[in-house]
């Protein structure tokens, strides 16, 4: 599809929401990480870059975000080498009060090496509570269980949850200043040849700063 | 004293014909002399003078003076019966020949009052103007019948020359009656110029009077649509709330909940996690909190002026419903408007 298709189609799916009152905003995001797997001694930090993508349509939201993140062993940890990350997640929302929405999505990290670390995938299920600060002001606090996750390395987790912390400010205009936070446990136990199930933990925070255009 | 008081008295209730009767001038030399004899209170030479101008070619209003100069004449001299025949006379001539009891005597008023009584006669006829939505209005219409009488009350003429009866029934002294200018249909009237026609029978005597007036039609007029209701305004729909430190409050609240959910659930296997990336959204967004708890507050939509705007904006639109249905009603209407017009020269009571 040429570049030129694409822009149409964006032309005309722009103009469609705005008939139907959808309100949407995206933009680039810079994004932090610290990463811990296994043991405390295997920890990994770095930054990367991404996108986010959010919409509105009455009382139904979704939102989208992807970051590629390069992580390096952190100070003091065991790991040789650092990996990069493409962690992708979406949610689809719908409210059921005026402050609060339950959601369900996705989430998909990846690591490349691939032997590097865990990439892992899981349904979210969860809910949200979003306030209006001021004009243009939102900060949303969300809780997502992370229900059947799937390892490259194999294995299982009975208990794995996501945090997030959000904020949207308008800043001028269509201009938004975005923030995101989450907070990742996954309690991953493996049987590495069949000697007996032991703990993997894995545990990710990442924090996303950027700037969006809203439609 | 006293005798002369009543003389004086006497004098003014005399005097009191001459003023009433003089609406036209008198052409007749005879009777200016029986005019003159009376005002000398020559009474006998009043009634002389009066029968013989009688016996010469009057006019009708010389006729009613000289039988006016009669009955007061009887009246001074106590002969009442002739003061009434006298009167009678009178009426018959000029039916609406009214005296005021506050200027002549009261015995020529008794017997004038007493002729009234004993002659039929249809008087003081009025129709009074009028202006009302055909259907829904009448016009007023009021006579005096001076004895019991089967009256009949018609309408003659408009543009078919047509005769509508008004009111047909047994009457004695004043009467007032509605006509709604109607036809049977209900449509009102044709315009036009008709004659208020009222007569009355009693046996072999009948009596009459006629009133012509003026009827036209017109559109009735339509009733504006309304933009508002008096003595209710719309009410802003939003209202500034009051600055507090709720932004920030929430921003701590928000920020805390993440804060506490990361220490709560972090592995102990994995050891503390890093706070930075906490500190920079946590941040973000107290200082989000603290930068509107500084700023005005938006305005918000306020419920209640929303519903009571609803209410109003309601209530006018089914006014205005009202108020089309109204006018689509009055575009089918006609305006009767009915002014009574000077009765022709020459026409009069029979």
């Amino acid at each position: 599809m040429s570049r030129a298709a694409v822009g149409l189609a964006l032309l005309f799916a722009s103009r469609a929401a705005l008939a139907q009152r959808v309100t949407a905003i995206v933009g680039p995001q810079f994004a932090l990480a610290s990463y811990r797997e296994v043991a405390s001694g295997l920890r990994y930090q770095g930054s990367g870059f991404g996108g986010a993508l959010s919409a509105r349509y009455r009382r139904l939201s979704a939102e989208a975000s992807i970051v590629r993140l390069t992580l390096d062993p952190a100070n003091g940890s065991a790991a040789t080498s650092g990996f990069t990350a493409t962690d992708v997640n979406a949610w689809v929302a719908y409210d059921v009060a005026t402050y609060a929405s339950v959601e369900a999505g996705f989430i998909r990290r990846t690591a490349d090496p691939e032997l590097d670390a865990q990439s892992v995938g899981a349904v979210r299920i969860g809910a949200r509570s979003f306030y209006e600060l001021g004009p243009g002001a939102t900060v949303l606090f969300r809780a997502n269980y992370l229900a059947a996750p799937k390892f490259s390395g194999g294995g299982h987790a009975g208990f794995s949850i996501d945090l997030g912390l959000g904020l949207d400010v308008r800043l001028a205009g269509r201009m938004h200043g975005t923030a995101g936070y989450t907070f990742q446990r996954i309690n991953r136990k493996t049987n590495p040849g069949g000697t007996g199930e032991i703990d993997a933990p894995m545990q990710a925070t990442v924090a996303r700063v950027g700037l969006a255009v809203g439609f | 004293m006293t005798r002369r008081l009543h003389v004086l008295a006497l004098l003014a209730g005399l005097a009191a014909p001459a003023a009433g009767g003089a609406q036209t001038p008198v052409q007749n030399a005879t009777l200016r002399r029986a005019q003159q004899a009376y005002d000398n209170l020559e009474y006998r030479q009043v009634v002389s003078l009066a029968q013989a101008a009688l016996r010469e070619r009057l006019t009708g209003p010389e006729r009613a003076r000289a039988y006016e100069l009669l009955g007061f004449t009887y009246g001074a001299l106590d002969s009442i019966l002739k003061a009434v025949d006298a009167f009678k006379q009178v009426v018959l001539i000029d039916p609406e020949r009214q005296l005021d009891p506050n200027r002549v005597s009261p015995k020529a008023y008794s017997a004038f009052d007493v002729a009234l009584r004993q002659v039929l006669l249809v008087r003081q006829l009025r129709v009074d103007s009028t202006s009302f939505v055909g259907g829904r209005g009448a016009v007023p219409i009021r006579f005096t019948v001076t004895q019991p009488a089967r009256v009949v009350t018609r309408a003659i003429g408009g543009g078919g020359g047509g005769s509508y009866v008004i009111d047909s029934g047994a009457w004695n002294g004043q009467v007032n009656l509605s006509w709604p200018a109607r036809l049977a249909n209900g449509d009102p009237v044709p315009a036009g110029n008709y004659t208020v026609v009222v007569e009355a029978r009693l046996g072999q005597n009948t009596s009459s009077a006629s009133q012509p007036v003026r009827v036209s039609h017109g559109s009735v007029d339509t009733l504006q649509s309304l933009t508002s209701l008096p003595g209710y305004q719309y009410l802003p729909e939003t209202e500034v709330p009051p600055q507090s430190w709720r932004p920030l409050g929430l921003a701590f609240l928000y920020t805390g909940g993440a804060l506490v959910g990361t220490l709560g659930l972090e592995s102990s296997s994995l050891g503390s996690s890093s706070k930075r990336e906490l500190a920079v959204v946590g941040g973000a967004a107290l200082v989000t909190g603290f930068v509107m708890t500084l700023r005005k507050p938006a305005p918000r939509p306020a419920a209640a002026n929303i519903l009571y705007n609803r209410l109003l904006r309601d209530q006018i639109a089914r006014r205005n419903q009202d108020i089309a249905k109204e006018n689509v009603a009055r575009r089918q209407q006609v305006q009767v408007t009915l002014v009574p017009l000077p009765k022709p020269s020459g026409a009069g009571p029979r």
